[in-house]
């Protein structure tokens, strides 16, 4: 629209300037243009002054013969020549003063589009730089700075919601002294940026924001002399808004309105793109974790394969020079060590399992204190003292064969990790049952507490030290959660590592009543 | 070297002392057995065998801590390595604190005996790169 006025506008200086008989200037001045007014206005008082002398003369000169030298109609030819001249000059005023005044508003508006221009300059080389970031912090900061570089103000913040379905905007970045703080929170639908993210309408405040009008807003002293706000929204989603403040003479306008929400939607896609690049980046650090765990895991494995291989072939090689009364020991080393290469392979079978979680559990009625003084037995004979402290009778729900491997994979850790004496204690607790495993080692430093039941993982403190492959306890884990219950880890009291697990008491079902013993087949 | 060589054996696996105990002594060696890296140092001191086939990793003290501190002795025995970890920064690792040989299991029993009595044919020791 404004091409449009600017090109009408040089037609009319053209036209105009023809008019006026500035033919040989291409784009006349408007000093060129003043100039000839003035020339003119000399041209045509000196005009007329000299007509009015040439009246005067005639007037004076008497006795000529000729008629139409005579004074009378001389006068007449001379006051009409000083008519028609004035006529002439009269309008050729008119059209320069027209020149000038089209000349004065195209240099206006030539000054107000290359202002506009350079806006727009400016809107770009900041686009183009906020999205060539992708760093979330970076970009945030470049939003903020080229906001308050384009609107010439100081004071400005970005707010983003946390997540698609938040309510609350909180603030990622902010400047000048009197805006928001850094994480300042503000709900969907109070105060103005609440308001704007709500309604998605950008808002031009001038003079005292009306309080009534946005519930929650405060009132900050000195207030703003002119304020804005537009939301931030990319592919139909609400990322958050920017706000700016002038404090100074600045009043914004519908103009840098219009700016500041075309850069708006300009940034939204550089959110957008940040944020994604942000959770990209977070999974490929997982993946790189889960590789290193793998990779970890695949050692821990070769390892815990090979000592026991190195066994059954050092007991295959002795039995070749053994004498007969040493064959039995080393016949039984063969068995000890293929129980145990069976057991890993069972193990590792058994964490397919339960991260397929394809298996249900058999949940049955099972006398948990029973099961516990069985599985100690079993303990104690395989090297592994435990003491049980645990009620007559306390019957649970759950699966009698992953109850087993619970307890024992619990002790069985106990010894591995911790230290003797190993106790086993079985509470009820009302609606629950809580089954502590204590030792009297140096217990599990708090940052590893969840990782040690993370697949895989071996603790930096026993990996060289101990055998396994980092499967124990996530196989706890996974039959705990699979019976309903829940396992965690905490100092015991005395020192030590207490090894707690919660279950359920299920209502029971009279019909499904089974020895406490049913599936225990040790 | 007068009579059987003294064979020192450390391994926190008691089925893996146990028959490597056996072979050796049907090989003509007097094997020493040590479950940790400490008793492995008190051993070493007391007994000073002609060679130690030590493991990695043990409890207490693990192979590591023996051959650095095996290192820093102007008199030490030879050192075979055996150990399941099989990677060359491991192995580089245990040649540079001074190991003679390096063996990963599960190896062939016959094939370590055959290693340990070449380590004891050879000449001087080398000395660790510490």
């Amino acid at each position: 629209m404004a091409a449009a006025t600017r090109t009408d506008i040089r037609e009319r200086i053209e036209h105009e300037a023809r008019v006026a008989g500035m033919r040989r200037y291409n784009r006349p001045s408007i000093e060129a243009v003043e100039r000839r007014r003035l020339q003119l206005w000399g041209v045509t008082i000196t005009v007329i002054v000299a007509m009015a002398i040439a009246t005067a003369i005639a007037s004076l000169s008497r006795g000529n013969e000729v008629s139409w030298l005579q004074p009378g109609v001389l006068r007449l030819a001379v006051i009409g020549l000083a008519l028609g001249f004035s006529a002439y000059a009269i309008e050729k005023e008119i059209h320069l003063h027209r020149l000038s005044r089209l000349l004065m508003d195209e240099r206006v508006l030539s000054s107000a589009l290359s202002n506009r221009l350079q806006q727009h300059a400016l809107l770009t080389a900041a686009g183009r730089a906020v999205n060539s970031v992708l760093d979330l912090h970076e970009v945030l900061d470049l939003i903020l700075s080229s906001t308050l570089d384009l609107l010439s103000v100081e004071t400005g913040s970005v707010m983003l919601l946390e997540s698609e379905d938040d309510d609350e905007l909180v603030a990622v970045a902010a400047r000048g002294n009197n805006d928001v703080a850094l994480g300042a929170r503000v709900q969907l639908g109070q105060s103005i940026a609440g308001r704007v993210a709500r309604t998605r309408e950008p808002l031009l405040l001038s003079g005292k924001v009306d309080d009534e009008l946005f519930p929650g807003h405060q009132t900050r002293v000195p207030s703003p002399h002119s304020a804005m706000c537009v939301p931030l929204v990319n592919r139909g989603q609400l990322l958050g808004v920017i706000n700016v403040s002038s404090f100074g003479e600045r009043t914004f306008d519908e103009n840098d309105l219009q700016l500041l929400c075309v850069f708006g939607e300009q940034v939204a896609a550089a959110i957008t793109n940040a944020r994604l690049y942000e959770a990209e980046r977070v999974h490929v650090a997982q993946l790189l974790e889960l590789d290193r765990t793998k990779s970890q895991f695949v050692a821990s494995v070769s390892h815990e394969l090979r000592t026991p291989l190195t066994s059954i072939r050092g007991a295959l090689s002795a039995s070749r020079r053994a004498r007969d009364d040493q064959r039995g020991e080393l016949l039984d080393v063969i068995d000890r060590q293929t129980s145990r290469l069976s057991a890993m392979v069972e193990e590792m079978l058994t964490a397919a399992r339960l991260e397929r979680k394809g298996t249900m559990p058999m949940l049955r009625r099972i006398d948990v204190a029973a099961l516990v003084r069985l599985v100690a037995l079993d303990s104690q004979v395989a090297g592994r003292p435990v003491e049980v402290q645990a009620p007559q009778k306390c019957e649970i729900r759950a699966d009698p064969e992953s109850m087993r491997r619970i307890v024992g994979n619990l002790i069985e850790n106990a010894h591995k990790y911790g230290a003797p004496p190993v106790r086993v204690v079985v509470e009820p607790m009302g609606e629950k049952v809580l089954l502590s495993v204590l030792d009297t080692g140096s217990g599990v430093p708090p940052a590893e507490r969840e990782k040690i039941f993370e697949r895989f993982y071996r603790s930096e403190r026993t990996a060289t030290s101990r055998p396994g492959i980092g499967l124990g306890l996530p196989i706890v884990r996974g039959l705990v959660e699979a019976c309903g219950g829940s396992v965690w880890v905490e100092d015991a009291p005395g020192g030590g590592a207490a090894f707690r697990v919660a279950l359920r008491v299920r209502p029971m079902d009279e019909q499904e009543v089974e020895p406490c013993t049913a599936g225990l087949r040790s | 070297m007068h009579g059987r060589p003294k064979v020192l054996i450390v391994d926190d696996e008691p089925d893996v002392l146990l028959t490597m105990r056996m072979i050796l002594e049907a090989e003509g060696f007097d094997p020493a057995l040590a479950a940790d890296g400490e008793t492995a140092l008190r051993r070493i001191d007391d007994e000073q065998p002609d060679i130690v086939l030590l493991d990695i990793m043990m409890p207490v003290l693990d192979g590591w801590f023996v051959l650095a501190e095996l290192a820093g002795r102007p008199r030490r025995p030879r050192v075979i390595v055996c150990s399941a970890k099989s990677s060359d920064v491991d192995k580089t690792r245990a040649f540079d604190l001074g190991a003679d040989e390096y063996v990963t299991k599960p190896y062939e029993p016959d094939d370590l005996v055959a290693r340990i009595r070449e380590t004891l044919s050879r000449g001087a020791r080398r000395p660790a790169r510490l």
